[in-house]
């Protein structure tokens, strides 16, 4: 508790000084954030650099880059949802309509937005689905497009549109009917359920934010498991206690997440999976760095075929978002965040994760094996007591990766780069 | 190899769109549950389940896998090992069923030539909102030739016969069937299931 304190203050005192120290900041954050007073998210904000390192400059940067932020909205969502709506959805222009197979037509670019829009929908609604936290109504909804009187063709909306209005083809079918309901009780269409008028669910905000990105990068557009990247930041953006934080939380992850993924953005594009920056190459790496580390588990899992496709394809992409639960991805993110080279880092964290499982992996056979690698946090799992005992094997002990304690509700990075340094271990540039 | 717990391997894999319901009817299949909060599958998973058939322990090796055309790299390359696919679309969603014909196009590019496959039009008990007839499902299967069901995984409808029947056709083909069975042989033409088991 006093070392918990002690960390605490050193990291108020660091935000607090003129020129916040990035190295200093790094090494305490590595150490893991303290949730408190929102310093989790300040540090997250400049880690990711997001904010300057002068706190003096925090309201001038914030505001233009939330106003920008705003600015992309009004673009990609407001301004054509106004056209929309007002066009009405019978009103065909000649120059423009929906079967005009030119590339370029904005009904072409329209269809193609709705695709991704319904990917993102199917996956932001299935977020993080042990928590209640993505369904609660967030207390600062995008005012412009949930107001009652809006015409605007929200996102919602156009969902909405996509799946009733092709309901009603199916009907045609059976020439009992051309006509049903357009709009259906909304709990009846359970599986598209949305809050009330005037409300907002936290995971549509999200779902806002993947469209604005998938529309700014048109050319990786969004891929599943981008939503699972930007959870636990929106989540402990929007859990900061200062109302400024949580009213910005939007505008602040969107750029967040769009640094985080400047930085893995080769993961999620498919022809680069075999080139030496896609994460063909990490998963070769990975596998690298366990022969070296431990010869006699890399020889196991080769034997058995247990390719790293098989698990640390999800590890990776997912910055290991899907294997823990929320508080222990933040603490893990705490240390990836502040790591010199986070793609290395995050190799490591993966071969310490491999290790700590080496007596059982050396002992089973491939199906036993497989599920403990696809399922690595059943090591966390309550029924196993307060405190999981992990294997502090002799291998572990003369090769030391990352020492990597589960605890039962929070888990602990114990090495320090100073540490696995001294120890042989590289962490370059 | 001392202690052999099955008779037979299968290796199975389901493939179709994101949002279909794969890892549901694997869950199904492999824990008899529905789970609606099912988060999106990325890359591959895997499921074990042992089943009895035709007086045989098969062991079922069941490749989950992600729908979204970015992660086809990784998964068909597990198309090649496969004895069984199955390829779900969901009768919900018309786009899922327009699609079956590019995914049997991947399976003839990356898949053995005799794998068995099998079409499941899954999410049979949401009625209302059907927008893929069953007669549908019926013309695209009976144009390939591949069994077809309607499941839900939900309402537990058909997703046991639906995995019953894809082992049951690989096991059909397989030889040294009727090698090592008791009583003399198996019945090849035994369709069901006698009965089966989680491992």
């Amino acid at each position: 508790m006093a070392a918990h304190r002690a960390k605490l203050m050193r990291c108020e005192e660091l935000l607090s000084k003129d020129k916040i120290p990035f190295k200093d900041l790094r090494e305490l954050c590595f150490q893991g954030c303290p949730h408190e007073s929102g310093i989790r998210a300040k540090c997250w904000k400049l880690l990711l650099n997001y904010l300057p390192l002068r706190p003096a400059d925090w309201p001038d940067h914030l505001k233009k880059q939330r106003a920008a932020y705003m600015h992309f909205i009004d673009e990609i969502i407001i301004q054509p949802g106004t056209d929309r709506a007002g066009q009405g959805n019978s009103d065909v222009t000649f120059e423009d309509h929906p079967l005009n197979p030119n590339p370029e037509s904005q009904w072409n670019t329209y269809f193609k937005d709705n695709d991704m829009l319904l990917q993102i929908d199917k996956d932001c609604r299935r977020l993080c689905p042990d928590l209640a936290f993505f369904q609660n109504a967030t207390s600062y909804p995008c005012l412009e497009l949930v107001t009652n009187e809006t015409e605007i063709e929200t996102l919602r909306k156009r969902v909405e549109y996509q799946v009733l209005k092709s309901e009603t083809v199916q009907r045609n079918r059976s020439g009992i009917t051309n006509m049903i309901a357009r709009k259906r009780a909304k709990s009846m269409n359970a599986e598209y359920y949305t809050l009330s008028e005037g409300q907002e669910a936290h995971w549509e905000v999200v779902e806002r934010i993947l469209f604005i990105y998938g529309k700014l990068n048109p050319g990786q557009g969004y891929v599943q498991g981008m939503n699972e990247i930007i959870g636990p930041i929106y989540y402990t953006f929007a859990s900061d206690p200062s109302k400024e934080g949580q009213e910005n939380a939007e505008a602040d992850t969107f750029y967040c997440f769009t640094n985080i993924m400047s930085d893995i953005r080769d993961n999620f594009i498919k022809s680069l999976d075999d080139s030496e920056c896609g994460i063909g190459a990490l998963m070769q790496r990975l596998m690298e760095i366990l022969k070296k580390k431990d010869l006699a588990l890399w020889v196991r899992l080769d034997q058995q075929e247990i390719k790293p496709q098989f698990f640390a394809f999800r590890w990776i992409t997912l910055l290991l978002s899907q294997e823990f639960s929320l508080p222990d991805v933040q603490r893990i993110w705490d240390s990836l965040f502040s790591a010199e080279d986070r793609n290395e880092f995050l190799l490591l964290i993966c071969c310490a994760m491999l290790i700590l499982l080496r007596n059982d992996i050396l002992n089973n056979d491939f199906s036993t094996n497989m599920k403990l690698v696809q399922v690595i946090t059943k090591y966390r799992s309550p029924v196993h007591g307060d405190v999981i005992q992990l294997p502090y094997t002799e291998q572990l002990q003369q090769n030391p990766v990352i020492y990597f304690h589960l605890l039962s509700n929070r888990c602990e990075l114990v090495y320090k780069f100073s540490y696995l340094r001294s120890k042989g271990f590289q962490i370059e540039h | 190899m001392a202690k052999k717990t099955y008779d037979l391997l299968f290796k199975l894999l389901l493939i179709g769109d994101s949002g279909v319901g794969k890892t549901c009817l694997l869950f199904r299949f492999s824990d008899d549950a529905f789970n609606t909060t099912f988060i999106s599958t990325i890359g591959i998973d895997f499921k074990i389940k042992t089943v009895e058939l035709g007086g045989k322990k098969i062991k079922l090796q069941i490749w989950d896998t992600a729908g979204q055309e970015r992660f086809h790299t990784i998964t068909t390359s597990y198309y090649r090992g496969a004895m069984g696919i199955m390829l779900v679309y969901d009768i919900t969603n018309a786009k899922t069923f327009d699609n079956i014909s590019k995914w049997l196009r991947n399976i003839d590019e990356h898949a053995n030539e005799d794998v068995e496959k099998m079409i499941l039009g899954n999410k049979c008990d949401m009625e209302d909102k059907r927008q893929v007839s069953k007669e549908r499902g019926d013309t695209i299967a009976r144009e390939h030739a591949i069994p077809f069901l309607e499941t839900s995984a939900k309402s537990n409808i058909n997703v046991e016969k639906g995995f019953m029947d894809l082992a049951q056709a690989i096991l059909n083909k397989t030889p040294g069937k009727d090698s090592g069975g008791h009583s003399g042989g198996v019945d090849v033409h035994k369709q069901e299931a006698t009965k089966s088991k989680c491992c």
